[in-house]
């Protein structure tokens, strides 16, 4: 009896939606064999994996102290609450959703800031005039931190604020503040703007790895399955299936379509009786169907892919590389 | 676990008590300020890359504290609670201080001296240096590199220049920051508002306008807008810097004379008699030697103070260019170190007359001291 794989997912919220959808649509079905309340659970028709549903905080920090092997969790939290975040984990792929950029947001009423050097100017114009720091309110310390080191400002304090950090201006616990946001329609609707430079990282969910975890061999078997299965339907999601039919010869015009869109042809060539199938970006599609009418195809069905297994497993690489 | 947190207390050792024993004979009091020191002082005077290091715990109602990371804070604060404050005194120290630290032990001891109150700067200054010498030579090191620069300088040439006040502000501030400002000089560029299209009709329209009349109606525009004081800065404030940084023009460049006159000036170092020869042969080929004169007379003065403490001048590095990332120095800054070993600091120090203001001094206090690393003088054979 070895220990198992342990995959942390969010226990609640849209976080925890968006993961359960994610997997499911991986094939993996997470369940909850002891009712819902649980926050152990399995995946359906995989053993020796064990989901454990913790707050995205929880995952990264027990992802950084290797106590699970796998977790989503916001790329924000990790880079924020993990220091030396290369040496401690692996970034394994963004999954798209759980979108929020971490910015600098100052008050609108500061019409005479637009940049990150304008912040620099005015922090230390501030120390000047008023004979004390000016205050940046945060959740995300270290990230404020070496993006405002970066920028050569010095003259600043954290204010630590671990909720409702875009009201701290109006309420004059701080001058300006750190914070996350997806549209920028709270920072608006609290006087605020972000800098135009300001934005420190694109945060997306994340499938994250720790390095500290015990990988043994059945750990890695299993984490090579439930990656193949994941970058098989990343892959299924990024294109569009292209069937088309052409009577004459074809190499030359599958050369140049890769060229122009961006396709790929994972079954090589045309058939002997001149079917071509062909993987395309969904934004490239109608481009492509026309290219390929124009050049002789008689007819082009388009279909959206289930999963695209290949002999690569290029997440299940990425780990391997990084353990 | 952290690797720089140890169980095991570094005790002073007995040649640590006889260097500060030998302080006290000299005339200094010495003194043993608390461990746990309010935060605020430290993160509003140390700057974010001090807090980095600190170790901070909160107190149930909300009070943050720190361990010490240093004790000029800590003995400054004691000395203006005191009955003295405001009158010439000198403290001495020795204890341990805290700083995260990777590659060392957290907690580690500090020796050293402030000085408050005393008029005669040049005077404190170079018994500031000598003392400190004393330190090395007590565990040794006789000869140790004596590395010195005085803020004073660059201080002065700044507000000498006919630079709008955004420039001055941001020189001072690079200067505060790096060892070598020089380097950077022509990368140096300013955000102005001369970059952003949407306001070039209105800023057009201000200028050469009165400038009381143009802040007048940016005042009067935002407030019409509802805008009030918002994140701690006013509204004139604001008005100010939109203004200013409107009048910048169009080049956010600092003009080539000027940035020739200051790489100069930095490029400006060796013994100080040389150093204060060169200085002012510049300062009056660029006709600022009014501008120079204070500082460099104290200068002068500080080196015949050191002369007269049997400091011997050829082994003094002077540099313009030597500044310290703590920006509350305001005049002399040293620094003695052993280049045949690691080159690190064994001693430290400096001048920081606005310490005390901003403490909550009611009057200008001058300061000048120094700190000791114990640990690092401790590899040398000497002062059993």
């Amino acid at each position: 009896m070895s220990s198992p794989l342990v995959l942390a997912v969010p226990a609640k919220g849209r976080l925890q939606e968006n993961a359960e959808a994610f997997f499911a649509r991986a094939g993996l079905t997470l369940i909850k064999p002891r009712g819902a309340r649980d926050y152990r659970g399995a995946i359906s028709g995989l053993d020796g994996i064990e989901v454990a549903y913790l707050s995205a905080a929880e995952i990264t920090s027990q992802l950084a102290a290797g106590a699970v092997h796998l977790g989503v969790t916001g790329e924000d939290l990790v880079r924020e609450m993990i220091p030396d975040t290369e040496k401690r984990v692996v970034l394994i792929e963004g999954l798209g959703f759980g979108f929020a950029n971490v910015v600098v947001a100052v008050p609108q009423a500061w019409i005479d800031v637009r940049t990150m050097a304008d912040v620099d100017d005015v922090a230390t114009a501030f120390r000047q005039h008023h004979d004390r720091k000016m205050r940046v309110a945060t959740k995300y310390i270290n990230l404020t931190r070496d993006f405002l080191s970066a920028h050569g400002v010095i003259d600043y304090r954290i204010i630590e604020s671990s909720g409702a950090t875009e009201g701290a201006p109006a309420a004059g616990t701080a001058e300006m503040i750190v914070d996350i946001t997806t549209t920028g329609a709270t920072l608006a609707a609290n006087g605020l703007k972000v800098v135009e430079d300001g934005t420190i990282l694109r945060s997306q969910a994340n499938l994250v790895a720790a390095r500290g975890a015990a990988w043994g061999t059945q750990e890695r078997d299993l984490a090579r399955v439930v990656l193949d299965r994941v970058a098989a339907q990343a892959r299924a999601r990024a294109f569009r299936e292209v069937r088309a039919r052409f009577a004459a010869g074809t190499d030359m015009l599958v050369e140049s379509a890769k060229r122009k869109f961006a396709i790929e042809a994972p079954f090589g060539g045309p058939t002997s009786s001149g079917m071509l199938i062909l993987h395309c970006p969904p934004d490239q599609v109608y481009a492509l169907t026309s290219f390929l009418r124009e050049n002789g195809a008689e007819a082009v069905a388009v279909a959206e892919l289930g999963y695209v297994f290949s002999r690569d497993n290029p997440l299940y690489a990425k780990l391997e590389a990084g353990l | 676990m952290d690797a720089s947190v140890t169980t095991q207390r570094q005790e002073p050792d007995a040649r640590a008590d006889t260097l500060v024993a030998s302080y006290e004979r000299a005339g200094y009091t010495r003194v043993a300020p608390a461990l746990l020191q309010p935060a605020e002082p430290f993160l509003d005077l140390s700057g974010e890359d001090i807090r980095r290091r600190m170790y901070l715990t909160t107190t149930p109602d909300g009070g943050e504290f720190c361990l010490r990371p240093d004790l000029t804070i800590p003995v400054s604060r004691d000395y203006l609670a005191s009955g003295l404050a405001g009158k010439p005194a000198g403290f001495c120290y020795l204890g341990p201080v805290f700083r995260h630290r990777s590659d060392a032990p957290a907690e580690f001891l500090q020796a050293g001296i402030e000085s408050f109150g005393r008029s005669d700067k040049a005077a404190a200054d170079a018994e500031m240096l000598s003392l400190g010498l004393e330190a090395t030579a007590h565990y040794g090191l006789a000869t140790p590199d004596i590395q010195i620069g005085d803020v004073a300088l660059f201080a002065s040439l700044v507000a000498g220049l006919d630079l709008p006040a955004a420039w001055k502000r941001r020189l001072i501030k690079d200067f505060n920051r790096k060892a070598n400002l020089a380097q950077d000089l022509d990368r140096l560029v300013l955000g102005g508002n001369n970059a952003r299209p949407e306001y070039q009709g209105v800023l057009a329209a201000l200028a050469g306008s009165d400038p009381k009349g143009a802040h007048a109606l940016v005042t009067d525009l935002l407030s019409i807008a509802g805008i009030n004081a918002i994140g701690g800065r006013s509204i004139g404030e604001i008005a100010d810097r939109f203004l200013e940084q409107s009048a910048l023009g169009a080049s956010a460049r600092l003009p080539r004379d000027v940035r020739r006159l200051i790489e100069r000036f930095l490029a400006i170092q060796g013994d100080p008699d040389g150093a204060t020869a060169a200085l002012r042969a510049l300062t009056s080929e660029a006709n600022m030697t009014s501008a120079l004169v204070p500082a460099l007379d104290q200068f002068e003065s500080r080196t015949g103070f050191l002369e007269a403490r049997g400091v011997d001048l050829k082994k003094v590095r002077f540099s313009t260019a030597f500044g310290r990332g703590f920006d509350y120095y305001t005049g002399l800054v040293f620094e003695l170190t052993d280049p045949k070993r690691t080159g690190d600091p064994l001693v430290a120090g400096g001048r920081y007359d606005g310490l005390l203001t901003r403490l909550g001094a009611s009057d200008p206090t001058p300061a000048v001291g120094f700190a000791v690393w114990i640990e690092r003088l401790g590899v040398y054979g000497g002062g059993s």
